[in-house]
């Protein structure tokens, strides 16, 4: 079931309507059908060819210059060709490690707390009474709905130091929240989960629905404590989605942007730089477009590394249908 | 969840046999309720941002700056924010900006994006596989990899600073999710009822008019509205590609507030806040019910 091969059967579904339709139309339908397919993926492929396939070849190709750092305004004359010396730089510099290291730290929180919490909502939402279960759905699409942009905005107002209702909930007034980068961050992660729960927990919620009734039951007969059930019964029904969550919650939390971004004030300084922070930064600000390619390719190295396994899976739901 | 509370009120004498299931009877309705106590915790506080957000923007800038906000949102209420918003022209003109871009994006990504599906979910072709790891692998190209080689080939060609080149650059980041969608929707139709059609002396190209488009117009509307919500909020690549003020889009607009050393003007910033989310909650709710509701099985019903 699992080898690519199997796409063999849709393809095979499809040829005897062919035959049937060129009995009817004649043979030279037949030969122009043919190239029907051709036409239709064409401009998808031109548009997906251009906008990025060559990009990214350019990007590589970019990753191997070196843009002089001194006058920004004039790039294009300024441009050598560096061989593998953007990345000895890069991987050199110190920085980059400790980039990495945070880069790495954030996205297992995020992630992490992102499935706990949103697996939490969900078995909560099964065993909870209808009008309930709609309130927490509505206001779950609520905020997935919202604009990342608008919610990072609200979240910089509620974390204001001086006016922030945060703050004034607590009763600490004055705290900076963005003093260090730690407690910076801790927004942030608290800001990214607070986004990504819904999404999760709806989607997790939608799972647990496929989980037969009868075999919860059964297995509580036969003596299983609700962790023991939920491990042995339930959890093995709903890995598909929560590994395809998993999966894609690393693929977005690794390159989260707008929170960073905007809470930073769009300047953020080196003690916010994630991999994905740094890349844009170097071509946004420093106009250094070869150490901007650079981090970008090895976060997308990073990122086809961890997102294999989320690729198989949507391999075998292609085959699948 | 309820059906099986039910099951097991309806079997007194099991239940009686069994001096735990008593007692977890017994304990059930007060687990509950604190269960649900805990749902309406979890509901408030997911959507306290934003009536927070609400709440600023119909408030006057003095009440704003306050230590001791009210959290009503009756207290002093005003539309000025709005008023404010609305008066302003660089608002009319990020409108204007982003109904364009959205518009070309959603139109040319759903019209292209679907001939590839139907090509790809009802044809075979020497290629086919090819590309289906083709639109996966280019799905999981992140933004970043594109932005920095699209922003030098548009400064080569004349398309910098640009609302076609705006266009384009959202194609790259919505073709392939279109096409992946569209073609789960088109395969969703069985295809014996368009052999059916076929049968019954339908054309291909007629069957596929009369029998696969009709069912697979629910999927092209939530396909381009899914588009209209990413293209709508886009920020990263937007910011990366445009500086010119008269080419900001309502996204640009937004962050264009917290900009400077000048104050920032919360009250407005909500304020716009709220219209720029309005049109893409109330969409993505529509929406959401839509693929909720299946589409095949509508039509084995007839």
């Amino acid at each position: 079931v699992t080898t690519p091969g199997t796409a063999a059967p849709p393809a095979a579904l499809s040829d005897p309507v062919r035959r049937r339709r060129s009995k009817g139309g004649g043979g030279g339908l037949a030969t122009r059908g043919r190239s029907v397919p051709y036409l239709l993926v064409a401009p998808a492929i031109l548009i997906i060819v251009g906008v990025l396939g060559y990009p990214m070849v350019e990007m590589l190709w970019l990753s191997f210059q070196n843009y002089s750092k001194q006058n920004p305004f004039s790039t294009q004359k300024s441009v050598t060709f560096g061989g593998l010396s953007n990345y000895t730089t890069v991987l050199g510099n110190s920085e980059f490690w400790t980039v990495l290291e945070r880069t790495v730290i954030i996205t297992v929180l995020m992630v992490g707390l992102t499935v706990a919490i949103g697996m939490l909502i969900a078995l909560m939402m099964q065993r909870i009474s209808t009008w309930a279960r709609y309130l927490i759905t509505f206001s779950l699409i609520l905020v997935w709905s919202v604009p990342t942009l608008v919610s990072t905005i609200v979240f910089q107002w509620m974390f204001d130091q001086d006016f922030g209702v945060v703050n004034i909930l607590l009763g600490q007034v004055g705290h900076d929240w963005f003093g260090t980068n730690v407690s910076g961050f801790g927004v942030i992660i608290f800001l990214v989960v607070w986004g990504a729960v819904p999404m999760v927990a709806l989607m997790f919620y939608a799972g647990l629905t496929q989980v037969p009734k009868e075999l919860v039951e059964a297995a509580r007969v036969d003596g299983a404590n609700p962790w023991q059930t939920f491990r042995s019964v339930v959890f093995p029904i709903i890995r598909p989605v929560v590994l395809i969550m998993t999966a894609l919650s690393i693929f977005w939390d690794f390159q989260v942007f707008t929170q960073i971004w905007v809470m930073r004030g769009g300047q953020p300084n080196q003690d916010y730089f994630t991999l994905g922070i740094w890349a844009y930064n170097e071509g946004y600000s420093s106009f250094d477009f070869g150490t901007a390619s650079t981090l970008t390719t090895i976060t997308v190295l990073l990122l086809l590394f961890v997102t294999v396994p989320y690729l198989r899976q949507l391999i075998r739901i292609g085959d699948a249908k | 969840v309820s059906a099986h509370t039910e099951v097991q009120a309806v079997n007194p004498a099991r239940a009686a046999t069994q001096p735990t299931r008593v007692a977890r009877r017994r304990r059930r309705p007060i687990a509950k309720y604190i269960l649900n106590t805990v749902a309406v915790a979890t509901a408030l506080f997911w959507i306290f941002p934003i009536y927070w957000m609400l709440l600023v923007a119909v408030r006057p800038v003095t009440d704003i700056y306050s230590q001791h906000p009210s959290f009503s949102p009756f207290t002093n209420f005003t539309w000025i924010n709005f008023s404010e918003v609305l008066h302003d022209p660089a608002f009319w003109q990020a409108l204007r900006n982003s109904l364009i871009v959205v518009s070309a994006a959603v139109f040319i990504a759903t019209f292209v994006g679907f001939l590839a599906a139907v090509a790809l979910a009802r044809f075979s072709f020497k290629f086919k596989r090819i590309m289906i790891v083709m639109i996966m692998i280019v799905q999981m190209v992140p933004l970043l990899a594109v932005m920095v080689p699209l922003y030098i080939i548009y400064t080569k060609v004349g398309l910098s600073e640009s609302l076609q080149g705006l266009v384009v650059a959202y194609l790259a980041l919505t073709l392939p999710f279109t096409i992946w969608t569209l073609r789960g929707f088109i395969a969703g139709v069985p295809q014996e009822l368009e052999e059916a059609a076929m049968v019954d002396g339908c054309s291909r190209f007629k069957a596929f008019f009369h029998v696969i488009l009709p069912l697979v117009v629910p999927g092209l509307i939530s396909t381009a509205v899914f588009v209209l919500i990413q293209t709508w909020n886009e920020f990263q690549l937007t910011n990366f590609m445009i500086n010119d003020q008269d080419h900001h889009t309502l996204a640009l607009y937004l962050n264009f507030f917290l900009g400077g050393n000048k104050e920032i003007p919360y009250g407005e910033v909500m304020a716009t806040a709220f219209l720029m989310s309005l049109p893409v909650v109330v969409l993505f709710m529509l929406v959401q019910r839509q693929i909720a509701s299946g589409l095949t099985a509508g039509a084995v019903k007839g």
